[in-house]
């Protein structure tokens, strides 16, 4: 485009029916990025900087860094950025071997796998918010199925609070897994069909075991899909919100508070009983933050792997 | 250990073979019990739930349906989620096509600086607060009192299935555009004559993945019908019966209302699994 002034009138107007062309293409998925990506991020960024209590409230009041200072003194969104590593980290940890299993057995034409693997798969297609909601049932400590068959096969004798301060993490977790240990199966399926058969073939008939076929051959060789995959799953762990809101909402007593519900939590109700004078600025303060942390765990994550491989 | 005739398998084969699959018979169990459980439930009475009942139900009460479709006014959210699911995935399909194509086509004034802001916007996520900005500007807009505010949240920026359907758009021979320009195609022609029937295969992944996003979604869903809860759709419902005033005594409603939003999702799967398997790691190499 910088050499314009040379172009004739005719050159000029064929450019400008290109882009004219062009932007007519682009416009539908433009306007629809620009109001639901865009300008959201924007506003956040902006907001962290004033004080609102949002429409009806009078004008949004400058702050500086009020907002942000507020944050690291906050308490409690620190427990919820602990428990956001509790909850992502003990969930990463149960589903990357457990997927990683699965892809394993499944892995391959033998009959039965193909069936097999749907129906593991299957929890990732269904709504978490109304799993969450038929798991709030199955979990209940004194009319859930949960207990009651622990306590008919005589495992525990008095119910377990499911949901109670002690155990909700761990119930979360657990249905966490559920809802997405075939989506990471899956991408390890994929991953081990590009280790080439010939190199299995090869240990076998140098006489490695099941076991050492896995340690020695699969796992190094998955070693850059593995990396993608546990970014992945680190990643999607920060951000699950829906599950925590509908299960547990947080408590009992912030107990299950991740710092994602932490953010949301100054926006809207976090659940219909609850009352929330909405704070956007602080709101918009927090969720800026909570994002700054799980880029650098990211990125963190991204360092330590590369260290992992000069040291291979 | 499948090209060994079955006749001949060692002791060792048969026990590892067994181990399998009574190691997936438990992982299997644990995957279905939660949805047998709740499509069973949704035909049990509320005692039975609650107090303990057997697997199966003891009388089959189709009535909780009628209860949950007419008293509770699930066919209503049930009409709202189709009409939302399948607005969201045309305008998904669509919106993604244009903007893929020309992406992997054409050359034009601020591609590059577009480029850069979709991909960055992959990489900032704030979350579901970017939910309330969102609202109120389609509240400026005067849309909030309309079904077309939650079409629109929910479609969302789309950046991740653009590149994908870019990528795919690359993948297609120049030469054919060529050849259609040379036959006397506009650029319009191009697009709907040879992009748009090759891209077939990435557009069902976009669609089928954006019809599951918003048929399953919540938070973004209560949000958007804040002001008007009878523009809700089947998860919203489904969940805010929680919070009801009998919730205690509907938990056969709730089964009820959970099968009626997982059903469907359920129907398509039992057609379209392979493709949900396919489609999600054709997503995950790009993005």
């Amino acid at each position: 485009m910088k050499d314009q002034k040379n172009k004739s009138i005719l050159q000029r107007k064929r450019a400008v029916k290109r882009n004219l062309q062009a932007y007519t293409f682009m416009l539908p998925n433009l306007i629809l990025f620009t109001v639901c990506s865009l300008y959201p991020v924007v506003w956040t960024l902006k907001y962290v900087f004033y004080q609102y209590g949002g429409y009806g409230t009078g004008v949004p009041r400058f702050v500086g860094l009020d907002n942000l200072a507020r944050v690291f003194r906050d308490k409690v969104y620190w427990e919820s950025v602990m428990h956001t590593f509790t909850y992502g980290f003990g969930k990463v940890l149960i589903i990357i071997p457990l997927a990683f299993f699965l892809a394993f057995l499944l892995n391959g034409q033998i009959r039965g796998n193909g069936v097999a693997q749907s129906i593991v798969f299957l929890p990732t297609i269904m709504s978490s918010a109304v799993m969450g909601l038929v798991f709030y049932l199955l979990f209940n400590a004194y009319n859930g199925e949960v207990n009651k068959y622990l306590m008919e096969a005589g495992i525990v004798t008095r119910p377990i609070n499911w949901l109670g301060k002690d155990q909700a993490m761990k119930t979360l977790i657990l249905t966490a897994v559920w809802g997405g240990v075939g989506n990471y199966m899956v991408y390890f399926i994929a991953g081990i069909q590009q280790v080439s058969e010939d190199a299995i073939e090869s240990a076998r008939i140098d006489g490695a075991g099941r076991l050492q076929t896995i340690w020695y051959i699969i796992i190094p060789m998955l070693g850059p899909i593995l990396k993608i995959i546990l970014m992945l799953a680190i990643t999607s762990a920060f951000h699950d919100i829906t599950n925590v809101m509908v299960l547990t909402e947080g408590g009992p007593n912030n107990s299950t508070m991740v710092m994602s519900l932490y953010g949301y939590r100054y926006f809207f109700p976090i659940s219909a009983a609850e009352a929330t004078v909405p704070q956007y600025g602080y709101g918009a303060a927090v969720s800026v933050i909570s994002a700054v942390i799980a880029g650098a765990v990211t990125l963190g994550y991204l360092k330590i792997s590369k260290k992992m491989d000069s040291i291979y | 250990m499948a090209e060994m005739n079955r006749k001949h398998l060692s002791k060792t084969a048969w026990a590892s073979i067994i181990g399998k699959w009574v190691f997936l018979g438990i992982i299997i169990i644990f995957t279905l019990y939660p949805v047998v459980y709740t499509v069973l439930g949704s035909l049990k009475t509320n005692a039975e739930l609650t107090q303990g009942g057997g697997f199966f139900p003891a009388a089959w009460h189709f009535e909780n349906y009628y209860q949950a479709f007419v008293q509770a006014d699930f066919t209503k959210y049930t009409i709202n989620s189709v009409i939302v699911s399948t607005s969201v995935t045309l305008l998904a399909a669509a919106t993604c096509s244009m903007a893929g194509f020309i992406l992997a086509r054409k050359n034009f004034a601020g591609k590059k600086v577009l480029m850069a802001l979709y991909l960055s916007m992959m990489f900032v996520s704030l979350g579901s607060v970017t939910l309330y900005p969102i609202y109120e500007l389609l509240r400026a807009l005067k849309l909030n009192k309309t079904i077309f505010a939650l079409i629109i949240a929910l479609t969302g920026g789309q950046a991740a299935n653009v590149f994908l359907v870019m990528g795919f758009t690359k993948g297609i021979p120049r030469e054919l555009d060529e050849a259609a320009i040379i036959d006397g195609c506009s650029l319009y022609g191009v697009y709907s004559r040879i992009i748009l029937p090759l891209s077939k295969p990435i557009l069902a992944v976009v669609a089928l993945f954006s019809f599951r996003n918003a048929w399953n979604d919540y938070i973004t869903s209560l949000i958007m019908t804040i002001s008007m809860p009878k523009l809700q759709t089947l998860t919203v419902a489904v969940v805010q019966l929680k919070y009801s005033v009998n919730a205690a005594a509907e938990w056969h409603i709730m089964l009820a209302g959970a099968s009626i939003a997982i059903i469907p999702i359920l129907i398509v799967y039992l057609f379209a699994n392979k493709q949900f398997i396919a489609g999600l790691t054709a997503g995950a190499v790009k993005g």
